[in-house]
């Protein structure tokens, strides 16, 4: 390796040392003294010794697979959603017609607002005695709140996934609308001089250009959702409660010897979303090559 | 090429400096100072800025505080009260553990706590603390320490680790649209309310404080009475009376609001009565009801009551931590809050509409007859009412295994 | 598409987008508002008073969330810029590990990482203080920069400014005349998103900050669930409205940049 040559190396690591540093330093050594901590190993509480015990402790109790699944069926439906509502938004928002500026700035509105902004709307408008059930009050539909159907602090979390679904369509939508954009209307133009149904452009030609768009967008959103906390907290039942909810109650309680499981639910946690993402890779790719694309 | 990497070296000596800066940060220094005489105190405390950390989630408090308590300190004696409102102190708790355990012993960015029960006794035996301080404040005479509902927080003895700043006890809250004028006022009553009117009561999800009193209340039910819970914690004495109240919880809880499938959070029952969605809320605060109706928050529908059997009632104190910065603005602010001037204007229904925390037969002639002529409101039991029917607070570990057990035996069965 | 639907469309995307903001706009200004009714009975400006009062602490916590956004984007752009860089336009040993150890917190979860980060801090000594919350919203803040300025630098020429540098530009007038017009729209998409990662963040700043470091999501997130809805609206408001103020200025880049947020639907 030549001089020139080692040079060059040098400067792209330089350029990449402050990157490595917060994020390496940062994540990954917050992620190795939690690891630590899951293990029991807390010096500063006078624990040294290494063991498994606050892992096997939760494996073996329901309340943890009942959490577990509640965070898996949150994500998972909120991203499903989510996706099958913003590709075909991606799609008309590709259109120009007249109003179509408007549509787009609205499409993009709900990008920069909070989650807790949008937790709070969707509390005040869907509680049982929230701004539709005065609604349908006002028409005569119903005349009690018990009446109108139990959609926050609910089993089946609807507040929440619609507070997901508010901020995530536009954030999948606007990414996918990005890429057809950049593909721009050549390739279909060109399949349809070969014959090509508006179906088989679709299936054949632009699928395949925004697959890795969508699911790589759409697993930002599972991974986020799978990892949050305060929207379940506001929005959420109390048991069973997803993963992040119970590790930072654990973890802020008085108690500081309930902190290795809190660490211990954090690391499985950790775990599984690693998991996912592999599956999510393999799937990936595996769609890829079905649709014909790279 | 060479732009980035100018700038990238710019950067990393940035970064580098910042993280470097960090740590040689300087490590602790020795303990708060001591005083032993109060004008030391005052003139230690002269120009110095209080961290009282506090339960933020009202407004109203929030600003009473920085009026009432903020304004009048900085004018009588130069103290700045920066008031950090957190949302459950357990957290302070939990970091003053983990500030102690790594070994910041000075500094410290709390100076003042409002606290009581279960975290006080976790501080005092962490011995996260700072004091005892309670005999070096004047105004600690206004305070009658042979009461033994004083002297023990939810039975840990005070001991002079912390001061009393507020009176709570608990009190129903019903809408008497729905519920009439004659709320039912023993347990028994309560149930068959509830079974007969589905959907329409509820009460927080532990480990809320309201919703644990309410538990609590039910454990005095079971065994007659206060007298079992009041001393150390005995496990035979908890399973003689645990399945009755677990009974009665799950009983009711098919007939509750959700059908019981979840507990709400104490704010959130605040939008339920206010709404209709239910009947009944409960407070620590005997006044909020008519304060909540004045600020438009409940229709003036909302009224008060007490159990025929008693309803427990406890003391707010402040406490100052181990590591404060300033123990002695600490203390000043400690002593205001039981001047009587300062009491008379908690208890002023039209102002922060509390209970006194000071032994109201230790005012002045004058401040009596101005406290007997508070209008308590509407929606408020009148004082004697309320003390005719105080219960003691039982100790802290019974209140630990009271709340442990509702989560198993209630919450997820 | 007919005119009809394009109306619909139109009508409802505006309502589903603005019925929860308009919502809190009328809590705001509402004194007494019950089921059943539809409107308030009472309206007043009790929850703005108290949002411009001293007590509510708002105005400060306005500029502490500010304070620190702006600083996480910055730094992001410091730290960010050339990482995204080197990826983009350089192949090297180890560049899958690093590229992977960069972007890895964007789907991994950071809890575990903030708890442990914390205890660090509090021997650091930067618990409690903004300087730690800086600190921790950069975990989420920098991949984010990375992968989108990548993909801005992956459709980068540098023959423009080797051009530059050949006609005697020195580094930093290279860097500010050919460079950063290039990749401008793309930074300022990115930088928006930095700055709002963090100004959106809850429990990363409550754990960090503990308490201390108040900014805008600390004060609203104990007023939602109820107890004062007014009080909780009128900060909501607060919250929501320099986000819109930067979408604002950035909705041009948004719409005219496509290729800048196709660099997240990179797998």
């Amino acid at each position: 390796m030549g001089r020139q040559d080692w040079m060059e190396r040098l400067k792209i690591w330089l350029m990449l040392l402050p990157a490595l540093l917060v994020l390496v330093g940062l994540f990954s050594g917050g992620l190795v003294v939690g690891l630590g901590q899951s293990l029991g190993y807390m010096p500063v509480a006078g624990l040294h010794s290494v063991t498994l015990q606050h892992y096997l402790d939760l494996l073996v109790e329901d309340a943890f697979w009942q959490s577990l699944w509640v965070t898996f069926s949150i994500a998972f439906t909120s991203t499903l959603l989510s996706t099958l509502v913003a590709v075909p938004c991606a799609f008309l928002l590709r259109d120009t017609f007249r109003g179509s500026r408007l549509v787009n700035f609205l499409f993009q509105v709900p990008i920069p607002i909070p989650h807790l902004v949008v937790a709070f709307g969707v509390v005040t408008l869907v509680a049982q005695s929230g701004v539709l059930a005065r609604l349908l009050a006002s028409l005569g539909l119903l005349s009690e709140p018990g009446q109108f159907p139990a959609l926050v602090f609910d089993r089946a979390g609807v507040a929440i996934q619609l507070v997901y679904l508010w901020k995530e369509i536009p954030f999948i939508g606007l990414v996918v609308l990005a890429v057809l954009q950049t593909v721009g209307p050549d390739y279909e133009a060109l399949a349809q001089t070969l014959g090509a149904t508006r179906w088989q452009r679709f299936r054949y030609v632009l699928l395949p250009l925004i697959l890795p768009a969508i699911l790589s967008a759409s697993m930002i959103v599972f991974a986020f959702v799978f990892a949050s906390y305060e929207i379940p907290l506001l929005l959420g039942v109390r048991f069973p409660a997803p993963l992040p909810v119970w590790s930072i109650q654990l973890y802020r309680d008085p108690d500081l010897n309930l902190r290795p499981g809190a660490m211990a639910i954090g690391v499985l946690l950790t775990l599984f979303s690693i998991l996912w993402l592999v599956a999510y890779r393999r799937l990936m790719r595996y769609a890829l090559r079905a649709s014909g694309g790279r | 090429m060479n732009t980035p990497s100018n700038w990238l070296v710019f950067v990393t000596a940035a970064v580098l400096l910042l993280l470097s800066g960090c740590a040689a940060a300087p490590a602790g220094a020795a303990a708060p100072p001591v005083y032993t005489d109060w004008d030391d105190v005052l003139a230690a405390a002269k120009g110095t800025t209080v961290h009282w950390y506090m339960w933020g989630g009202s407004d109203k408090i929030n600003t009473d505080v920085d009026n009432d308590i903020g304004k009048t300190v900085l004018a009588r004696y130069g103290v700045t009260v920066n008031r950090v409102p957190v949302a459950d102190i357990a957290e302070i708790i939990n970091k003053l553990l983990t500030e102690s355990s790594a070994g910041v012993t000075a500094g410290g960015s709390v100076d003042l706590l409002w606290i009581n029960g279960e975290n006080f006794k976790t501080a005092k035996s962490a011995d996260l603390l700072y004091g005892p301080f309670v005999d070096l404040l004047p105004n600690s005479r206004f305070v009658n320490w042979e009461d033994p509902a004083m002297a023990n927080d939810f039975g840990t003895p005070v001991e002079g680790y912390e001061s009393p700043w507020g009176h709570a006890q608990f009190v129903m809250e019903y809408d008497n649209a729905q519920v009439g004028d004659t709320p039912p006022t023993t347990f028994e009553a309560l149930a068959a309310w509830i079974r007969a009117h589905p959907g329409k009561f509820t009460y927080p999800a532990i480990p809320d404080f309201t919703g644990s009193v309410f538990v609590r209340h039910l454990f005095y039910w079971a065994a007659g009475g206060p007298t079992p819970f009041l001393g150390d914690f005995d496990q035979a004495v908890f399973d003689r009376y645990a399945p009755q109240v677990w009974d009665y919880l799950n009983g009711i809880e098919p007939f509750l609001w959700r059908e019981g499938e979840t507990y709400p959070e104490a704010a959130a029952m605040t939008d339920l009565l206010a709404n209709g969605e239910i009947a009944f809320n409960m407070s620590y605060s005997p006044g909020n009801a008519s304060l909540s109706i004045a600020q438009g928050i409940y229709p003036d529908t909302i009224r008060t009551f007490v159990f025929e059997t008693g309803t427990l009632a406890n003391n707010n104190y402040v406490a100052i931590p181990f590591n404060a910065s300033n123990p002695a603005g600490a203390l000043v602010v400690a002593n205001w809050l039981i001047d009587p001037e300062m009491q008379l204007i908690l208890a002023d229904p039209a102002r922060w509409g509390w209970l006194m925390t000071v032994d109201p037969t230790r005012l002045s002639a004058a401040q009596q007859a101005q406290l007997a002529g508070y209008d308590v409101g509407v929606a408020t039991l009148p004082a004697a009412v309320l003390a005719a029917k105080a219960l003691p607070e039982p100790q802290g570990e019974w209140v630990a295994a009271m709340e442990k057990g509702w989560v198993e035996q209630v919450l997820q069965k | 598409m007919s005119s009809f639907w394009r109306g619909g469309l139109v009508g409802g995307i505006g309502v589903v987008v603005g019925l929860p903001l308009l919502v809190q706009v009328i809590w705001s200004f509402a004194f007494r508002w019950y089921f059943p009714d539809l409107l308030p009975s009472e309206w007043g400006l009790h929850a703005w008073r108290y949002v411009f009062s001293d007590s509510s602490r708002v105005g400060e916590a306005l500029l502490t969330s500010l304070g620190i956004g702006l600083a996480v984007s910055l730094l992001s752009i410091g730290i960010g810029l050339p990482a995204a860089r080197a990826l983009a336009l350089h192949d090297f040993p180890g560049k899958g590990l690093v590229e992977w150890l960069l972007l890895v917190p964007i789907v991994v979860p950071g809890v575990v990482a903030t708890m442990g980060v914390h205890l660090v801090f509090i021997h650091l000594r930067i618990a409690d203080s903004s300087l730690g919350v800086v600190l921790v919203h950069l975990i989420p803040a920098v991949p984010y920069m990375i992968l989108v300025m990548a993909s801005v630098f992956a459709n980068y020429d540098t023959a423009l400014e080797e051009t530059a540098r050949t006609l005697g530009a020195d580094a930093v007038r290279t860097f500010w005349f050919v460079t950063l017009p290039a990749i401008l729209p793309g930074l300022l998409v990115a930088t928006l998103f930095t700055f709002l990662i963090s100004w959106s963040q809850y429990v990363t700043t409550l754990l960090i900050g503990g308490g201390r470091v108040i900014t805008l999501s600390m004060l609203l997130f104990p007023l939602i669930g109820g107890s004062n809805n007014a009080t909780a609206a009128a900060i909501s408001l607060v919250f929501v409205a320099p986000a819109l103020l930067a979408l604002g200025v950035t909705a041009r880049s948004l719409a005219n940049g496509p290729s800048v947020l196709g660099g997240l639907g990179r797998p």
